[in-house]
């Protein structure tokens, strides 16, 4: 049958591998080349080894986006995780209204990254008033604006996961704990925890390459003020490019750097919960 | 116009002498570059081509304080000629940004501007010379120009200025107090006078009915020029002043030493300690915002240029009188400062994408010409667009009516006092302002030491020289 | 063969359904063990979407079960605390979107100066904002875009990469192991790292040009406004979106058994009919899932229309004309943006309502397959 198939590569899988290699393929190998380049447009590109990456390694716009970005991601994939995880378990007890709880935990979600920042930005603008200060004040403000926009936005995602993960758990399982005398806290640990490693892993991952890659949010919340204080490694990424001329070559190293640190933490991630997802 | 001349040939001269250096580097990156060379095309307008086939041209507009009379002027140009001009408008503080995304796409801007020498160098690639246009024959002093060789890349339409805004009204309320400490406003001639005052009135708002002296210091990011770039202007012609144009030096100069740091520091902090906002919400306000402060009264005088009449008279329940609006130079503290006028100069250079086919920049020009020559398009420069256009075909009668630039007419035309020329188009890059700007704002804030602010606008300033330099190379 | 699909087996199909219960109810996947034969595994699967209700079904009896031994009544004391909890978070979600809507209908220096106060005489303008904007930023003609853009790319992007998902599982070559390696591999690399070289990428080609190579006949649609550059991001969103897609609907191919397809050719299908009459079809679950991934993405994205766009009223996307209002028009209305912001909601809303169901399943899903 594979022989009768493969004939019809041109209609099946052409369009896709074209289009793909037009905006993935090609763009991605320009950036690696382009990355050990001096260049201001992509035709006078000229070789000029790994001075970009030392260029963006000693821009303190770069390190101290990385470091905001850590901190961030790490801050809101354990705020939304733990919340997330406290909803499901609420929603997933016999409670009246539960679909009509889902449904609205769930909206933010849908909403688009820009118009969110936005409408966060009148918001947190709107509380700090009265204390004389407005997001851009400090960068704590946008950190913890940041922090609370994505809860909103992820936390309705990240709890229909779970459910669909606490409802696969056999009934079975925590009637036999609960016979042998285990309290809530056994229960939750030694049954609960384990049989929802598949949607632990989900979330976490889905969280940390959300939280670690926002750019929309970002740029529409505080665009990085005070200063480039709130900046993150994407909108650091995109000023670097389109904001300072002569910094083309940087911008795509430091892409580069952020394609890897993202590559690596995902892979990480999924090989540490994959292998725990084992043990269980 | 004689003064204008003078002004506009002593700030250019340094823009002659970027572009001879221009020139230099581009013969020494020869080898590298040699390609561009040979296909570059010939001026704009030397050969006459056919632009009937162009239905729609392209500007990037640099000043949102006028994109909607923008709008307007194209939407008539369509209109008369039936090529339609795009107009866009990039927000503040993020031109290049938009320019810079902008020029790579398939439909590009076929006119944009360029900010000077410095702003030529970042995209040289993409200027196309004007020599043989009409706009530039037009130049009533061919100097102004920014030129590199004998090529015209960028052509000034606007004369600028900008002071100490204040509302005379509330000033004469002040004088009318009683032990005020002038009798007139024209005895503010120095920092300290003008400190004097300025803590007086502060002591008096009450019955003056304001609620600071100055209108808030906005500092919000892409909002901060007026102190970043325009105040700053100051202490930079200050320093480099002395041989030569202020420009030339400036931009050559590899460091800044900041020598006149402490003035700037004496009216910044002036304008904040007299504020009519708290200093912690400056981060969030706006030049819009600021300037609705003064049209509605809440504040006495306010740091801008002849441009913000409009944002002035625009403002629903706008109480300033045209009459009452008048400039004061930015006094700082430096001796002798008592013969200083007004910042006078410009930064808006119009430049024609050479990377759009002939027929589309001829176009280009064309609107540009219409712009400037045509009866209907220089009563929109003069009366909508507010120019003090440096060209020919504007006569003396035809000069802006607006309150302050009439005001800077009038500075311009007094030989006695010494213009600060816009030295500030030698900053190295517009991230070195964005970073002071974001400085200023820790400061106000009491989050930075004053010394960190100085010292880090020095090692910037350095370090941006450096990276222009290689991304010129 | 058609009698053959038409045909139903009930007590075959409900023992299948039964057989799946265990399983998430989001996927459809069958057992291959109790489809050897060959006329069963057409029902199963031709019935796919029947059979889904049929596990909800069993689903929902299941739980009354358990709800019955577990409580007696419906809700106890303990219960109705965690009700009210529930109560107050629901509206601490809901408020941004009330207080976004409530600020919509103020003038623009109460919306900065007093966000949390609701419309008084003082401060109500009506619908001002809504007209003012919507002018301003040329809304209807960026909605229009947007739903243009979100249409034909998830519609072309689901058939296209069911298409390649399918080539690329049957067809067990080297090449295909390596495009289906080159996919998964796509889904991790950041936006930002192809960002400026696929702009210009964008920029530069003319697609209609590569089109007219294979079909020279090839005319450009004249209802688009630019169709150029409305193909260009078009094939951009198909090229940048084919991992995800690739890879989920490769996922759910490699669950159909091979048994059917060679029984729809023996009877004389070739591999193009096999594809559209029994495959894609069966798809059907994956290809919602893929196609609401791709519309929530597409609708609200902000970063690739802004750099392959021309940015004008005629051209922009949604999210675009929203940031302009930033600062393109010399300051920035917060009025006017909160209004923008409520008509940029609803239609995600009325979608959310009118498509609930599939869409928490199709995340839910694509958030297993990812």
């Amino acid at each position: 049958m594979d022989k009768v198939i493969k004939k019809h590569f041109a209609l099946f899988a052409l369009p896709t591998l074209l289009a793909f290699t037009l905006a993935f393929l090609i763009p991605f190998g320009m950036g690696v080349y382009l990355s050990f380049c001096k260049f201001k447009t992509v035709n006078n590109a000229k070789f000029i080894g790994i001075n970009n990456y030392a260029r963006a390694f000693s821009d303190s716009n770069f390190i101290n986006a990385l470091k905001f970005t850590a901190l961030f991601t790490i801050v809101s994939v354990v705020t939304i995780n733990i919340i997330a995880f406290i909803f499901a378990m609420l929603l997933t007890k016999s409670i009246k209204g539960t679909n009509g709880f889902r449904t609205v935990f769930f909206m933010p979600n849908l909403i688009g990254g820009i118009v969110l920042g936005y409408i966060w930005n009148m918001i947190i603008n709107g509380i700090l008033l009265p204390f004389n200060a407005t997001i851009t004040t400090d960068a704590t403000y946008g950190f913890w604006g940041l922090v609370v926009l994505m809860n909103w936005q992820m936390i309705g995602y990240m709890m229909i996961i779970y459910i669909s993960g606490i409802q696969n758990i056999s009934p079975d399982l925590l009637e036999a704990a609960e016979i042998d005398g285990a309290t809530i806290w056994q229960k939750l640990i030694h049954v609960t925890f384990p049989q929802i490693m598949p949607s632990i892993t989900i979330c976490l991952f889905l969280t940390l390459t959300n939280s670690f890659r926002l750019f929309d949010q970002n740029y529409a919340l505080t665009a990085g003020a005070p200063g480039k204080e709130t900046q993150m490694l994407a909108l650091d990424i995109y000023n670097t490019f389109y904001g300072r001329v002569g910094w083309q070559g940087v911008g795509q190293a430091k892409a580069v750097v952020f394609s890897i640190i993202v590559a690596a933490i995902a892979l990480t991630q999924l090989y540490l919960t994959r292998s725990k997802e084992v043990e269980s | 116009m004689k003064s204008l001349k003078r002004v506009l040939a002593l700030s250019m001269a340094g823009c002659m002498a970027v572009g001879v250096l221009a020139g230099c580097n581009n013969n020494s990156g020869g080898s590298s570059g040699g390609a561009d060379d040979e296909d570059k095309p010939s001026a704009v307008g030397e050969e006459s081509v056919d632009t009937s086939s162009v239905k729609q041209i392209y500007f990037l507009n640099f000043k949102p304080e006028i994109s909607d009379k923008y709008d307007a002027i194209a939407a008539e140009y369509e209109k008369q000629t039936g090529v339609k001009v795009k107009v866009q408008t990039a927000a503040s503080g993020e031109y290049e940004k938009m320019l810079t995304s902008e020029m790579g796409k398939s439909e590009p801007p076929t006119i944009f501007q360029i900010n000077g020498p410095v702003g030529y160098q970042n995209w040289k690639d993409y200027c196309a010379d004007l020599k043989a246009t009409e706009l530039y024959n037009q130049l009533n002093d061919k100097s102004l120009a920014v030129t590199n060789g004998d090529g015209v890349y960028g052509v000034p339409y606007a004369v600028e200025g900008y002071g100490i805004i204040y509302n005379n009204a509330i000033m004469d309320k002040y004088i009318a107090t009683s032990d005020a400490k002038i009798k007139s406003v024209d005895e503010i001639n120095s920092f300290a006078k003008l400190k004097e005052v300025v803590e007086d009135m502060t002591a008096k708002k009450a019955d003056l009915g304001i609620e600071g002296v100055f209108g808030s210091t906005s500092l919000k990011q892409g909002d901060d020029w007026r102190w970043q770039t325009h105040l700053m202007n100051v202490p930079l012609y200050y320093e480099f002043k002395g041989e030569g144009s202020p420009i030339t030096n400036c931009l050559n100069s590899e460091t800044l030493e900041f020598k006149y740091a402490d003035n700037y520091k004496n009216i910044f902090d002036l304008y904040t300690d007299n504020s009519c906002t708290d200093k912690k919400l400056l981060g969030s306000k706006t030049v819009d915002e600021s300037m609705a402060e003064f049209a509605t009264g809440k504040c006495a005088m306010i740091q801008n240029g002849n441009w913000a009449w409009g944002q002035v008279s625009g403002v629903e329940g706008n109480t300033v009188k045209e009459d009452d609006i008048k400039f004061l130079p930015i006094y700082t503290g430096v001796d002798g400062e008592e013969k200083q006028s007004l910042c006078i100069g410009t930064e808006n250079y119009f430049a024609i994408n050479s990377q759009v086919d002939a027929a589309t920049q001829q176009a280009s020009v064309e609107f540009l010409n219409w712009l400037f020559t045509s009866d209907y398009g220089k009563k929109a420069v003069v009366n909508d667009l507010g120019f003090i256009a440096p060209f020919n075909s504007f006569k003396d009668d035809e000069k802006p009516s607006d309150p302050l630039a009439k005001e800077v007419l009038k500075y311009m035309g007094d030989s006695d006092k010494e213009t600060v020329i816009w030295t500030f188009a030698g900053i190295p890059s517009e991230n070195w302002k964005q970073g002071f700007g974001a400085s200023l704002l820790e400061y106000v804030q009491g989050n930075k030491d004053w010394t960190k602010v100085v010292d880090e606008a020095k090692s910037s300033w350095t370090t941006e020289r450096q990276a222009a330099a290689e991304a010129a190379e | 063969m058609a009698d053959n699909i038409k045909e139903t087996n009930d007590i075959e199909l409900k023992k299948a359904a039964v057989s799946e219960n265990d399983d998430d109810a989001t996927e459809f996947e069958v057992d291959e063990e109790t489809l050897r034969d060959n006329s069963s595994v057409w029902k199963a699967f031709t019935e796919g979407v029947e059979k889904e209700k049929h596990q909800k079904e069993i689903k929902a009896e299941m739980d009354k079960i358990k709800m019955s031994k577990k409580k007696g009544q419906p809700m106890k004391g303990v219960d109705w605390i965690k009700f009210a909890v529930l109560m107050v978070l629901a509206i601490l979600f809901i408020v941004p979107i009330l207080l976004v809507l409530m600020n919509s209908f103020k003038g623009k220096l109460y919306v900065s100066n007093n966000p949390f106060e609701l419309p008084n005489s003082e401060s109500f303008v009506g619908i001002d904002n809504y007209i003012g904007g919507m002018q301003d930023i040329g809304f209807v003609s960026a909605f229009i875009n947007t739903l243009i853009i979100t249409v034909f790319s998830v519609g072309i992007l689901v058939l296209a990469t069911a298409m390649c998902a399918w080539y690329i599982v049957r067809v067990k070559k080297w090449y295909t192991k390596l495009m289906y390696l080159l996919f998964a591999c796509s889904m991790i690399v950041p936006f930002q790292m192809v960002m400026y070289p696929m702009s210009y990428v964008a920029n530069t080609i003319k697609i209609s040009s590569i089109i007219k190579m294979f079909d020279s006949n090839f005319v450009m649609p004249e209802f688009l406004a630019q169709p150029e550059n409305i193909l260009n991001i078009i094939v951009m969103y198909l090229g940048f979106g084919a991992g995800l897609s690739v890879f989920m609907f490769a996922g759910f191919v490699k669950s159909v058994p091979v048994e059917i397809e060679e029984a729809a050719m023996i009877d004389g299908c070739g591999p193009i009919k096999t594809f559209f009459m029994i495959d894609l079809p069966i798809m059907k679950p994956s290809a919602i899932t893929v196609a609401i991934l791709n519309a929530m993405w597409i609708w609200n994205d902000y970063l690739l229309p802004t750099l392959i766009l021309p940015n004008d009223e005629k051209s922009r996307t949604l999210p675009m004309a929203i940031q302009y209002l930033r600062g393109g028009y010399g300051s920035i209305d917060m009025a006017k943006m909160m209004a923008m912001l409520v008509l940029a909601i609803i239609p995600i809303i009325i979608f959310y309502f009118a498509a609930q169901k599939y869409i928490i399943k199709g995340v839910v899903a694509g958030a297993v397959k990812g």
